[in-house]
């Protein structure tokens, strides 16, 4: 019970607050250590693993019947440097978006409904530097979550599904070879982590400004589902330039050869508009918000 | 934070948003005309037919009004925006690329084979140059190809039509006069109006328009977006068969173009032209239910409206540019004309 | 202050650094509910003051405010010297448990502990000594490594206060600190107050114990309704409330004809005679008495407990 003056003062430093390296480390190790992360990263890498055996079983190039399943699935088949590319766009879908709004809404209404954001707040991590800490918890949830999708779909391509000879054949006919073709999913995987840094400035923007985080999943995937049938609307097509989902198939053009990259820069630049607005709003609120 | 940082933040998201539209959502931004050297239109089509096909990497954007039926496999064919890549190596080489959402048709012409890939069915139709269906110019029934759209135009209609230059104008960055073609007061046609951009520099057509009577807005526009002159990579105009797929030779000529063009005969000229013959395979109405149609034909037996006349009866397709009548005896009636004009040629 | 113009405030008259921390004018409204009204306090440094008030009087509330978790309706805070947007800069020397413990049920009490000393700005290098430090002197090392899901209330309310106390503070602020707590937990809560008072540490305690207050407070400040209505040195305050005097006589019915003669009312009371506070001090009393004829056995002054005065604030503003 001598605690109190055993730990002289002498080495005690006088700012005000914690480095913030070391805020994002406990960040981080925080995020991968939730359950809830390990669950869905695992799903991600089930639903590369899935598919990749579920082409395998259904056939080859070319296999007849319903083989060809929807979009990019098909041409998975026989050629299996493309299944990290179209489990990667499937993903992105839903689970992706799912995986990183969940992050997004534990990091701040999550830790608000546990009242841990008040121990935050009062230790003090300043406000400003909470968000940036959240959003560092936040990234690394995404960039792990398209890893793993990418790792193992390019690890279960080769294993599984396989290839003519450790090589991919583009959209175009044409073939690329193994250091090429790990570039395309390397960029395609890199697009995608900047895609789903929008939703998850917009998560925790709502995040924000509940502490249900609940509130958060349904709002940014309700938001996706609103997206969508927006741009299905023919009569609102002059919406599409500002719809996020809207760029969401421009992964694809990773498979055509030459490679086009007008719609990934297109589309990775309406993502980082969605980031910076996300941010700002998330900001905002935040040096606002009662803790 | 007091009040006025409050707001000053939000204002600050605010400018950020403006901002961050305004760069989506803002066009190209239609640039002042250019001043170009005056040039009659005889020279400007003589020097189109006349200059050889540079070389040149390009996106070409078709903007389709024409209410045409969707044809599975050819998205640029359908009402909306698409984009066609094109290279061309300036020597009867050249690739198109015709992208779909999850997809892309590929040709190439290697200057002596034409191949055609569809990733959709990985395979590979190989094709004599000069020959084959899958040419670049033959890509569609309108001619995605503005060199030739461009040029067959101005051949077919001179006799026909107020051929003017009208001012300048910017394609894809690069000046250009626009050839404007107007239909004669006496021709019978739904076509308003068709606009030819052509390169100022290298007498390229760019951009094809095509405007109809009664909108504003053009039926179909064809044109590059983006296109940049010079040597191209040589590995773009030479195509290997992708490991896995089947490689067939093109079959001779098949009865692919419904519209039976090739075994009809056309009836009075100019804009109000109208092809009429036999439907292929037999008249729609006659097609047994569950029989396989050729391969590429669209099903046309439920498409349009009945009509009937002195000449018999049918169906009516109409679109912003075109009037089809499919009878049910097989016949068909083709034009860029009103429906009438259809009905007394079929009449005769 | 408005709300208890009878009370002297026992920090009028101390310096303003001798004040941890302060608040003027303070005012909260949710919507049309007001739920702190026009407060002002002083805790003095050093001083343990208990915050008492009924359930729903606004102390938690005034609580947050203090600490810049809801910002005022209208008012002013200084907490340690900082005020206004600096406010902030008060907080690495204040250690807080508020609203109950927060904590994560996924981790381990001390991984808990681990990650909010990594926010804590006065701690470097290696965390695990202080955390370990805090969780021994809560007495929570034994279940350190078991999960905050499998924790009982007590233990959670132990955890709360290890994470308050991670580094020396030069104010603690504790909201219900023995809520779910065992007799022996609230005996290691004194301690633990004691403890920081000893290290020249100030305590702002919140409590509806009247008697945990009594037992380790120097102040007291007494809320109702969202308006302070009394606020001071403990001893002070029931001095003030002293109830006059207690005269053991077996002649209890002389004494008060006696006294009534003299100009004091007084009553029967147990073994005597009670005088309120009345017109005549102590001796003048005793002389009354004696001179009278009376036996007085004993006389003393009547102490109030702070459970009478409570009682007696809180009704009578109701």
């Amino acid at each position: 019970m001598t605690a109190l003056e055993t730990r002289t003062p002498t080495r005690t430093p006088t700012r005000t607050t914690a480095p913030l390296g070391r805020l994002a480390a406990a960040e981080v190790r925080w995020v991968l250590r939730r359950p809830r992360t390990l669950v869905l990263l695992g799903l991600l890498a089930l639903v590369a693993v899935a598919l990749g055996i579920g082409i395998a079983l259904t056939g080859g190039p070319g296999g007849d019947g319903d083989g060809d399943g929807p979009g990019l699935v098909a041409q998975v088949a026989g050629n299996g440097l493309v299944l990290p590319i179209a489990a990667l766009g499937l993903a992105l879908t839903l689970l992706l978006p799912l995986t990183v709004a969940t992050a997004s809404a534990d990091a701040i209404a999550g830790e608000a409904a546990h009242g841990t954001l008040r121990g935050l707040l009062l230790a003090p991590v300043g406000r400003a530097r909470l968000v940036v800490m959240k959003a560092a918890g936040v990234v690394t949830v995404a960039v792990l979550a398209v890893l793993v999708v990418a790792v193992v779909g390019v690890l279960t391509g080769l294993v599984v599904v396989g290839g003519p000879g450790g090589t991919m054949v583009t959209l175009s006919g044409t073939t690329l070879g193994l250091g090429e073709a790990l570039g395309r999913v390397a960029l395609v995987a890199g697009w995608t982590v900047v895609q789903l840094l929008a939703v998850a400035a917009v998560a925790l923007a709502v995040s924000a400004f509940t502490e249900h985080p609940l509130v958060v999943l349904a709002a940014v995937l309700g938001g996706l589902i609103v997206f969508g049938v927006l741009a299905a609307i023919p009569s609102l097509e002059w919406l599409q330039p500002l719809l996020l989902t809207s760029g969401w198939g421009a992964g694809t053009d990773a498979l055509r050869d030459p490679l086009p990259l007008g719609d990934l820069a297109s589309s990775s630049l309406r993502a980082l508009v969605y980031v910076v607005l996300g941010s700002v709003v998330t900001v905002v609120r935040m040096r606002r918000r009662d803790g | 934070m007091g009040r006025r940082s409050w707001v000053g933040a939000g204002l600050g998201a605010a400018l950020v948003g403006a901002v961050g539209v305004g760069l989506l959502v803002a066009p190209a931004g239609a640039a002042a005309a250019p001043v170009l050297p005056p040039v009659s239109p005889e020279d400007l089509v003589s020097s189109v037919i006349a200059a050889d096909a540079p070389a040149l990497a390009g996106e070409v954007e078709v903007d389709n009004a024409l209410g045409l039926p969707a044809v599975p496999g050819v998205p640029q064919l359908a009402n909306g925006t698409s984009a066609i890549r094109v290279w061309s190596g300036g020597d009867g080489r050249g690739r198109v690329a015709l992208p779909s959402a999850d997809g892309e048709r590929t040709l190439v012409s290697d200057g002596t084979t034409r191949w055609a890939y569809d990733s959709r069915e990985r395979t590979v139709t190989r094709a004599p140059a000069g020959e084959g269906p899958d040419g670049p110019a033959d890509a569609g029934p309108d001619a995605q190809d503005p060199t030739t759209a461009a040029t067959q135009a101005v051949a077919t209609l001179r006799q026909s039509s107020t051929v003017t230059v009208d001012g300048t104008a910017e394609v894809a960055g690069r000046a250009a006069y626009q050839l404007v073609l107007t239909p004669l007061p006496s021709e019978r046609t739904l076509l308003r109006e068709v606009r030819v951009a052509v390169d100022a520099e290298t007498r390229l057509p760019l951009q094809l328009t095509v405007l109809a009577q009664g909108s504003g807005e053009p039926a179909l526009q064809v044109g590059f977006s983006e296109i940049a002159y010079g040597p191209q990579d040589p590995s773009l105009f030479t195509f290997t068969p992708p490991p896995g797929t089947t490689v067939e030779d093109a079959p001779a000529r098949d009865g692919a173009q419904p519209e039976g063009e090739r075994q009809g005969t056309t009836v009075g000229d100019g804009w109000d032209r109208v092809m009429v013959g036999q439907a292929p395979q037999g008249g729609p109405g006659q097609q047994p239910e569950g029989e396989a149609r050729p391969e590429g034909a669209p099903d046309l037996s439920a498409l349009g409206t009945p009509v009937s006349g002195p000449w018999g009866t049918g169906r009516v397709i109409t679109t912003a540019v075109a009037t089809v009548i499919v009878t049910d005896d097989g016949r068909i009636a083709a034009g860029a004309v009103p429906q009438q004009v259809l009905t007394e040629a079929l009449a005769r | 202050m408005t709300a208890a113009p009878t009370t002297p405030r026992a920090t009028t008259a101390s310096p303003p650094d001798a004040v941890a921390a302060r608040v003027r004018g303070l005012r909260k409204t949710f919507g049309s509910t007001v739920a702190i009204d026009d407060v002002d306090l002083d805790v003095p440094a050093g001083a343990v003051l208990g915050m008492l008030g009924p359930n729903g009087s606004g102390k938690t509330t005034l609580i947050r405010m203090l600490l810049g978790l809801t910002r005022p309706t209208a008012g002013t805070v200084e907490l340690l010297g900082h005020a206004g947007d600096d406010l902030p800069a008060a907080l690495p020397d204040v250690g807080a448990l508020v609203e109950g413990p927060g904590f994560h049920p996924f981790l381990s009490g001390r991984d808990n502990l681990l990650r909010a000393a990594a926010a804590e700005p006065r701690l470097d290098g290696d965390l695990r000594a202080p955390v370990d430090a805090a969780l021994e002197r809560v007495g929570l090392t034994d279940a350190a490594r078991r999960r905050y899901r499998g924790y009982s209330l007590g233990m959670k309310q132990r955890l709360g206060l290890a994470a308050a106390l991670l580094v020396p503070r030069r104010l603690v602020v504790l909201d219900e600190p023995t809520n779910g707590l065992d007799p022996a937990g609230t005996r290691d809560v004194r301690r633990v107050v004691a403890e920081l008072r000893d290290a020249g540490a100030t305590v702002l305690l919140s409590s509806h114990l009247l008697a945990e207050v009594e037992a380790v407070c120097s102040h007291v400040a007494v809320l109702q309704t969202g308006t302070l209505l009394v606020a001071g040195e403990l001893a002070a305050l029931l001095d003030a409330d002293a109830g006059g005097l207690v005269v053991s006589t077996p002649d209890a019915y002389d004494a008060i004809l006696a006294l009534r003669a003299a100009g004091a009312p007084s009553y029967r009371a147990e073994g005597g005679v009670a005088v309120p506070p009345g017109p005549l001090e102590a001796p003048e009393i005793v002389a009354t008495l004696v001179g009278a004829g009376v036996a007085v056995w004993e006389v003393h002054r009547r102490r109030a407990h702070l459970e009478e005065l409570f009682a007696r604030l809180t009704e009578e503003d109701a």
